[in-house]
């Protein structure tokens, strides 16, 4: 297997020309193809926006739904069957403002699926309206004056909610990001990584040349220390950290619920209803 | 009119919430279906947890009893509101006609005042003779209930095992009740007459409820996962499958609110396994959106929908039927849905159980709608046929060759390939597609692919459509008025129609299961009727509005909207007044 055979060779990307969901497509392909996935014990969904187009590009099972709701959805559709790797890819608007409390809940029952999110700042597929990420001052068709709302932190969010592994990853640095990928399939439980990922269309700003400078990969950072990583969620500025701010093993939902721990809800046996069991009514 | 049947008792516990009134309520239930009769009952009250009004009716027979029905036999009153409430005949609670002559009232002897009305007042020591067995005042219920059943005929030893089974493990605390229960049954046999009631016992029944109905249905439908956010009268179901989740191997799950519960059973459906959500009219506006998802991606969905009165919050703990448009209208364009809308007990569990299979093979969302009236009275069956073979529909080959997931087909029905199956990897979408799955709705936008997939969905209408069976009817045949009735008010429905009959008239009844897509079947049904009345727990008659625009027909129309189940007796009433066979009935 390579990358190639995880994509769909009837449908080309549609993304702008330098629209950093090339490097996510990339990276999601070759993690794959890294840690030998079959494509069809693969399913990714997403929600709406640019980035939630991914499942059509993919040779793995996709399912393209809701604004907001690939997380519930991925969450469902592990739990049906916890022998399939499960990714949720969708845009920072859709993930931090429509679907903040699915991320939130999901994160905390630690349920094993990985979410990344393409973090554009924008919202690239309704023609560049603010995100909730969007830095202060962002000038954008729904804030002409520049935003004046304090920005969403993807990365204290998740580690508030309880995500056992989170990350943060560029586009502009595909090999790390990739990497990061296969770290976060690999983790059992729930994985979060906020791609920064430019929109070459809507956001001039904050660009790769923008970023490329204040990026720096997180080295010899304990990972198990959330008191650091908290710390190090709220640097952002001239340096931006990127890389893993905190893995941790905790149980997760599948393994601790009474009837998911018995093996993947679609090989259980459905139970056959007898006379006996009326008895209870009786 | 009240008709008194000798084969019929209606018992009813008034008291105030908080004290104990439907665990009487519910233990006279299971004391008569264990005696071999049927049994059905209506739980009056109101959403506080202590203090308001509260009444428990439960009526029993030999023959199958359709509803809590309008008469009254013995009332056992908690405290003194109680008495006067449902023995005071210028009241009249919620339509339930109070203790009329020849009733037998049981309450404490502390009540002073009641002995000049029309009514066997029973006064009997119910609080002495519980605090002889424990401080616990809720212990003068059983001690009245003790008392109900000997003024009812039934065998004091059944109740006294259904107390025992009550208290299950506490057996100390049981016999302490026994023994109560036995003094207040042997007091009135000493002090009081029983009403003298001959009832042929027969085989022993079950005691359901239409939400355990409906959750047992959806087991024996091949039921693997149900997610909901609790909201009443939903809850039942959701409640009834936590508790059994081992023994059924069903994964239960409250999450974060209910747009999250209906997209993880699209997931979990997509994934092969059958799930499940329910709520009631205010959680069920939050699905709304993934309704349409699950038509447009095709994937198989079953959502459980117990209608409380709305708008908004509405009346938490009453019952209406006025869901119907929101349901028919969920989610934007048009896609397949199939409603059905179960009118008793039995119909609960087979329906839901049916919905399981349809779901999969037509790959729509199919509704279960249920009101509070159904979902929380318990109802007595002999049994359920429990003969069902799981039928997943259309599944793709391992491998197909050149696989696609919307392959346009005469049925508009396409295989489905499951995640981890090998070889037919594609992508379903909510975005318009192509047969293989593909996006056509931005880049490449294809007319024909677009006209084409929708007539693919909607196809499913009309195959569905054939396999539809006949639409159920009561005393049709020589009918020359039809009534149109949908969901809960079968039984009081049938019950009216009994009524009429028994007067002369000809009338009769149809039963509107499927309300959506409507029954052809019913267009022939209403021909050449001197008048059709649609009766309907709602304010503006919405299937009726309906069923008018699809057949033609004007039905007249008879809602209730205060939160209470129709009384058979008022509805005959009212229908007598709507065909010209009598004067308007003054009703306060
Ligand atoms: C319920 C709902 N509300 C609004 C929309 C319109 N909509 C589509 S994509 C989008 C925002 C996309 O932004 P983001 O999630 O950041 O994704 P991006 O396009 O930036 O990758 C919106 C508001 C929708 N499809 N559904
Ligand atoms: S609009 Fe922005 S986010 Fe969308 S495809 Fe173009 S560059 Fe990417
Ligand atoms: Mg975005």
């Amino acid at each position: 297997m390579n990358m190639n055979d995880y994509k769909n060779k009837r449908v080309p990307p549609d993304w702008c020309p330098g629209c950093g969901n090339f490097a996510q497509l990339s990276a999601i392909t070759m993690a794959l193809a890294e840690l030998k996935i079959d494509p069809k014990d693969v399913v990714v969904a997403s929600g709406i926006g640019c980035s939630s187009n991914m499942p059509e590009f993919l040779n793995t099972y996709g399912f393209h739904g809701l604004h907001g709701r690939l997380v519930p959805f991925a969450a469902g559709v592990k739990w049906a069957n916890s022998k399939l790797t499960v990714i949720a890819y969708g845009g920072d608007g859709d993930g931090f403002f429509e679907g903040t409390q699915h991320f939130y809940h999901t994160a905390k029952r630690n349920v094993d699926i990985t979410y990344m999110v393409s973090d554009n700042q924008v919202f690239g597929l309704t023609t560049g309206q603010a995100s909730p990420t969007a830095p202060i001052g962002l000038r954008t068709k729904t804030t002409p004056d520049g935003n004046i709302e304090t920005p969403f932190n993807p990365i204290a969010f998740a580690l508030n909610a309880g995500a056992t592994f989170v990350a943060r990853a560029f586009s502009g640095d595909v090999k790390h990001l990739k990497d990061i990928t296969v770290r976060a399939i690999k983790h059992k439980g729930f994985s979060f990584i906020d791609v920064i990922s430019p929109c070459v269309t809507w956001n001039k700003e904050n660009s790769y040349e923008y970023f490329r400078p204040r990026v720096y990969h997180l080295e010899n950072n304990d990972v198990t220390n959330f008191d650091q990583a908290y710390k190090l969620a709220f640097e952002w500025g001239d340096h931006i950290p990127i890389g893993v701010f905190y893995e941790v093993e905790r149980p997760t939902y599948e393994d601790l619920d009474e009837v998911l721990k018995d093996g993947p809800l679609v090989e259980q046996k459905v139970h056959t209803l007898t006379e006996e069991d009326l008895e209870e009514f009786a | 009119m009240t008709i008194m049947r000798q084969n019929e008792v209606i018992i009813r516990v008034a008291g105030a919430a908080g004290d104990g009134v439907q665990s009487a309520g519910e233990i006279l239930v299971r004391t008569f279906a264990r005696s071999g009769l049927y049994a059905t009952s209506y739980n009056y009250y109101q959403d506080i947890i202590r203090g308001g009004e509260s009444w428990y009716q439960v009526r029993a027979s030999d023959v199958k009893v359709k509803n809590q029905g309008d008469g009254l036999d013995i009332l056992v009153a908690l405290n003194q509101d109680g008495v006067e409430r449902h023995t005071n005949p210028d009241i009249n609670e919620g339509g339930a006609s109070p203790l009329g002559k020849d009733g037998i009232a049981i309450f404490d002897n502390s009540i002073k005042g009641y002995t000049k009305r029309d009514t066997n007042y029973c006064p009997m020591p119910l609080a002495d003779i519980a605090a002889k067995y424990s401080k616990n005042t809720l212990l003068k219920n059983t001690v009245g209930l003790g008392a109900a059943i000997a003024a009812s005929g039934i065998d004091f030893n059944i109740f006294a095992d259904v107390i025992r089974d009550q208290f299950g493990k506490k057996g100390d605390i049981a016999e302490l009740n026994v023994k109560a229960a036995k003094e207040g049954y042997d007091y009135f046999l000493a002090n009081y007459k029983p009403l003298g009631k001959k009832f042929k016992f027969g085989k022993k029944k079950y005691m359901i409820s239409g939400g355990m109905a409906v959750a047992l249905g959806a087991v024996a439908g091949g039921l693997k996962m149900y997610v909901a956010y609790p909201m009443t009268p939903a809850s039942s179901a959701l409640h009834f499958l936590a508790q059994h989740a081992k023994k059924y191997g069903v994964f239960v799950k409250i999450p974060e609110d209910e747009i999250s519960a209906i997209n993880t059973v699209i997931g979990a459906n997509y994934a092969g396994v059958r799930a499940m959500t329910g709520s009631s009219g205010g959680g069920f506006a939050l699905m709304t959106e993934a309704v349409g998802l699950s038509g447009m991606t095709e994937v198989p969905l079953v959502i459980y929908e117990a209608q409380r009165p709305g708008p908004s919050t509405g009346l938490p703990t009453k019952t209406e039927q006025g869901d119907l448009n929101q349901v028919l209208g969920a989610s934007q364009g048009d896609f397949p849905r199939i409603v059905f809308a179960p009118g008793d007990i039995e119909e609960a569990f087979y329906l839901t159980r049916e919905a399981m299979n349809i779901a999969e093979k037509y790959q729509t969302p199919v509704f279960i709608m249920s009101d509070l009236y159904l979902a929380e009275h318990y109802d007595t069956i002999d049994s359920f046929d429990l003969n069902f073979t799981i039928d997943h529909g259309l599944r793709a080959k391992d491998n197909e060759q050149d696989y696609k997931r919307y392959l346009i087909t005469e049925t508009g029905i396409s295989p489905r390939a499951i995640p981890g199956q090998p070889g037919n990897m594609h992508n379903e979408d909510s975005d318009e597609h192509n047969e293989y799955g593909d996006v056509v709705s931005d880049a490449v936008t294809n007319p024909q692919d677009r006209i084409r997939m929708m007539q693919k969905r909607m196809r499913k209408m009309d195959t569905y459509i054939e396999e539809m069976k006949p639409t159920p009817t009561y005393h049709i045949e020589d009918a020359e008025y039809v009534i149109i009735q949908w969901g809960s008010t079968k039984g009081a429905v049938e019950e009216a129609v009994d009524i009429l009959r028994s007067k002369g008239i000809k009338i009769g009844a149809i039963e509107v299961k499927n309300v959506f897509p409507l029954n052809p079947d019913i267009g022939t049904l209403l021909k050449n009727k001197k008048k059709i009345i649609a009766v309907e727990n709602n304010y503006s008659g919405q299937l009726s509005k309906y069923i008018s625009a699809q057949f033609l027909v004007k039905p007249d129309l008879i809602t209730k909207y205060d939160g209470e189940a129709f009384y058979p007796n008022a509805l005959a009433d009212e229908i007598e007044v709507r065909i010209g066979k009598k004067k308007e009935v003054i009703r306060e």
